[in-house]
């Protein structure tokens, strides 16, 4: 993802993106004028967040290369004193969103604003670590909203990590940062500085559901199992749509949406590039396959 | 955002790829081409091919050394030609890119008036349509995020497409490499265009009309507004 860092700069270029999917698949116009006002606020939120506070975790190198994840130990910092101030900007976006949803979002709102729900029960809520119960919301509206305040302080914060293993190997299918799975992954050009041709193939990122990190994988690899026969892992298209695909396994049936940019002007925001491939996502589960994450749209999760 | 194009010519081999492609995207057909004692092929910009590498030779310490220069519009940010038209809607600029777009109403203009403002000498006409055409920044894929046809094919890095800021830092990181072993390394206009080049050595030995110079006293404006037209004309009666 390019980032500018500034939240109005941020907000505005996924309304943009999400206008121009809109506007190349029609029949995702409603998905998009939901989803983009969310996603565009969480940008903001995100870009208006605290990041790591205080010494960065110290990254063992030897460890790293087995496997262990940054913040296998530690987990994020707490985010829950944030939320509250999220949730004033945030629900309201979201209650515009989903107007089946309203009620039980205000419902939430009020509920934090008034002491009657705890922050740190909100964000356990969305890491599913305790059943918690807020009168007049469901319990999955509870999930989507609590994931949705929670996300962008948890971005903010991988962002600072990243940096701390970028030059380290790691080529497996979990986040290297937090061990989530990956819900997206995109092909990206890179300019190569040597007077060599430059590679048209493009690298492999994994980009990953829980804190939005993205880290290089093999090519021809399933990020799941590790299976690298060529003669199970293929590919499926929607007709129309060149540049998406999804990578699947048929060893662990299962499957990774992937977003060719290498023609790209920009990179597009994974959310909204995502959005855009929801036919894709129910084609590629109708042929029996499982994704490695979803998405807050994907249809049953 | 507007957007920007850096050509650094230290990395073009002549493979010709971009014009290829360019012509293809079009869809323009083939135009009879003559041996004019060079590689270049066509001769020059036409209607027909709004790409063109053009190649000079130069002896350099006694040895010949091939010059490689991927022409084309550079999308002017305050584009003479666009100043110079006189038919409501024939040169409009794309707010969003900055791309300088011709349409169909050039037909209508005065193609010397148009030409003769370029500083860079790009606009052609069709013989049969009088239209004039230029590059127009394959502005139907840039508009779908996709990245124009030339800079797509590139393989060496040579065309580069993206934000105007991205590509001026790209620019200024390129030049700093390039001037370590050529020292007369230099970015054409990038203040005046939205197509950058970095040439290593004199423009002039690139290509007649690949940098705008004015003469000391007129300021970049009026030269770039077509007070240097007629001079430019000559030039061109001259070159035959
Ligand atoms: S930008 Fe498009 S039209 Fe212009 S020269 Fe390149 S390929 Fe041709
Ligand atoms: S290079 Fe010439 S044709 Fe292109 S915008 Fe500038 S003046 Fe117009």
């Amino acid at each position: 993802m390019q980032d500018s860092g500034q939240p109005a700069v941020e907000a505005q270029r996924i309304l943009d993106e999400a206008a121009r999917y809109a506007d190349q698949t029609p029949a995702l116009e409603s998905l998009f004028a939901a989803f983009g006002p969310v996603l565009a606020e969480r940008a903001r939120l995100r870009a208006e967040a605290p990041g790591w506070r205080g010494e960065l975790p110290t990254v063992d190198a030897e460890r790293f290369s087995q496997g262990v994840f940054v913040l296998a130990d530690s987990g994020f910092q707490d985010v829950s004193p944030e939320l509250p101030a999220a949730a004033v900007r945030l629900l309201p976006v979201m209650e515009r969103a989903f107007p089946a949803l309203a009620e039980e979002l205000a419902a939430l709102g009020r509920a934090l604003a008034e002491g009657g729900l705890e922050p740190e029960l909100l964000t356990r809520a969305a890491f599913s670590e305790a059943p918690v119960s807020v009168p007049g919301v469901s319990r999955d509206t509870l999930r989507f909203a609590a994931s949705e305040l929670v996300k962008p302080f948890i971005e903010r914060q991988a962002r600072d990590i990243i940096g701390l293993v970028t030059e380290l190997p790691w080529r497996r299918g979990m986040c290297p940062v937090c061990g989530g799975a990956p819900n997206f992954s995109l092909l990206r050009k890179v300019r190569d500085e040597s007077e060599f041709i430059q590679a048209h193939g493009g690298q492999r990122l994994m980009h990953c559901s829980v804190c939005s990190s993205q880290w290089r994988c093999k090519r021809v690899s399933c990020p799941a199992c590790g299976n690298e026969n060529p003669e199970e892992l293929f590919n499926l298209r929607v007709e129309g749509r060149p540049f998406e695909r999804a990578d699947i396994c048929r060893a662990c049936k299962t499957y990774v949406l992937c977003l060719d940019t290498v023609e790209f002007v920009d990179i597009p925001d994974a959310d909204v590039a995502a959005l855009a491939m929801l036919p894709l996502d129910l084609l590629v589960r109708k042929e029996g396959y499982a994704p490695l994450a979803g998405h807050p749209w994907s249809p049953g999760i | 955002m507007p957007k920007a194009f850096l050509i650094d010519t230290t990395r073009c081999t002549a493979c010709r790829g971009c014009q290829v492609a360019c012509k293809e995207w079009k869809n323009l057909p083939a135009v009879p081409t003559k041996q004019t004692g060079t590689h270049q092929n066509p001769p020059d910009l036409n209607p027909f091919n709004l790409k063109l590498v053009r190649f000079s030779e130069h002896m350099v310490d006694n040895k010949v050394a091939w010059y490689f220069f991927p022409d084309q519009c550079r999308h002017c940010l305050e584009a003479p030609c666009k100043q110079a038209s006189s038919v409501e809607g024939a040169i409009i600029q794309d707010a969003a890119t900055g791309a300088v777009i011709y349409t169909e109403k050039t037909a209508q203009e005065d193609f010397d008036v148009i030409r003769g403002a370029c500083p860079y000498d790009i606009p052609r006409q069709n013989p049969q349509t009088k239209q004039i055409v230029k590059c127009d920044m394959c502005i139907d894929r840039v508009k779908a995020n996709l990245l124009p046809m030339c800079v797509k094919t590139c393989a060496m890095g040579a065309m580069n497409f993206g934000e105007r800021a991205d590509m001026l830092k790209l620019a200024a990181e390129r030049l700093a490499v390039v001037k370590k072993t050529a020292p007369k390394a230099r970015l054409l206009n990038p203040d005046d265009v939205a197509v950058i080049f970095l040439v290593a050595d004199e423009p002039k030995k690139y290509h007649e009309f690949a940098v705008a110079e004015g003469p000391g006293a007129m300021t970049r404006k009026q030269v770039l507004a077509g007070a240097f037209a007629p001079f430019r004309r000559l030039a061109r009666a001259m070159q035959g």
